[in-house]
């Protein structure tokens, strides 16, 4: 498993395919339900979540159960994903629950993952695995 | 030794800082106390259940706990009656929020007694861990209330980077290294 992270409008995606030319990429804001574990590689990662979240009212156990699910099913998925836990606390009940479920699921996928990137003007740093440690 | 530990919202921050906390405290020259200032504010279900789940993720740790609003100085008076040990402190953003809109709190010189708080935490303990939160990628800059609160986090941070030996930043769960005097 490998993600690619980083704020809004970074390049990201372009980044993600350079790195893997030959897989499939899907939309998680498309994405339904467990359509998920077909991809090979998914972009707007954490708008698949907005809306399982929404759908499905997730708690925070179901949330690590769906990251739990998705690495054993998927070990070799590309996750492109945006950060969204940089801004003040939202006033919004569900904003908030959104970015705090996002990071949790992130936080136990990064654990799993073989690689993660931070792209930020185009630029990937790799912060996990790769050639850096 | 002084860490200052940053990262957004669900980053793993706070399990970080345990862990690295439980390292300093099990490090054979120092004191084996393990102390945690809490400075969330029990108002509401919300607070309470992120309350309850720090206590979850502390449990078994050994951590004793100090309650601090506001006046961090009061936390190193009691800390200093006491034993010596590793302090855990936890959360900047809450604190700074405290000072600023608690009635108990410094309002107008939040900045100050913060600073002057954290240098004496750092006098009354082996080692000080310090969490605080990425909070300053937004868009929302036409509220001048957020404004201020979001420059007077934003220097507080700064200052304690300058004083900190190491500062990380914990992104998902993954240490990136962003200062260290020994390097």
């Amino acid at each position: 498993m490998k993600m690619i992270i980083g704020g809004a409008y970074q390049g990201k995606l372009a980044y993600a395919k350079k790195q893997n030319p030959y897989i499939h990429w899907t939309d998680g804001e498309l994405c339904e339900g467990d359509n998920i574990f077909e991809a090979e590689g998914v972009f707007h990662f954490e708008k698949y979540i907005q809306s399982m979240i929404k759908k499905e009212n997730w708690s925070e156990k179901e949330a690590i159960d769906f990251a739990s699910k998705l690495i054993k099913k998927c070990p070799d998925i590309v996750i492109v994903t945006q950060e969204i836990g940089y801004g003040l606390v939202p006033v919004d009940a569900f904003e908030r629950r959104y970015r705090e479920l996002t990071g949790r699921i992130c936080t136990v996928l990064a654990a799993n993952s073989d690689q993660v990137d931070r792209v930020v003007c185009g630029i990937g740093v790799t912060i996990k695995g790769g050639d850096t440690k | 030794m002084f860490h200052l530990i940053t990262g957004g919202s669900g980053s793993g921050k706070s399990e970080y800082a345990e862990q690295k906390l439980m390292e300093y405290a099990s490090h054979s020259k120092r004191n084996k106390k393990r102390y945690y200032i809490a400075t969330m504010m029990p108002f509401g279900k919300e607070t309470e259940k992120k309350i309850a789940r720090h206590r979850r993720l502390r449990a078994g740790k050994g951590f004793e706990t100090i309650e601090c609003y506001t006046d961090l100085k009061k936390a190193a008076e009691v800390l200093q009656t006491k034993e010596t040990g590793s302090v855990l402190l936890e959360c900047m953003s809450n604190l700074v929020a405290n000072e600023m809109y608690d009635p108990s709190g410094a309002g107008g010189n939040a900045e100050e007694s913060i600073l002057a708080g954290i240098r004496k935490l750092q006098k009354v303990s082996d080692d000080l861990v310090v969490v605080t939160n990425e909070v300053f990628s937004d868009s929302m800059t036409d509220n001048p209330e957020m404004e201020k609160y979001l420059k007077l986090l934003g220097n507080v941070n700064l200052r304690m980077g300058e004083m900190a030996d190491l500062v990380t930043e914990v992104v998902y769960g993954i240490p990136v290294e962003r200062k260290d005097i020994k390097k």
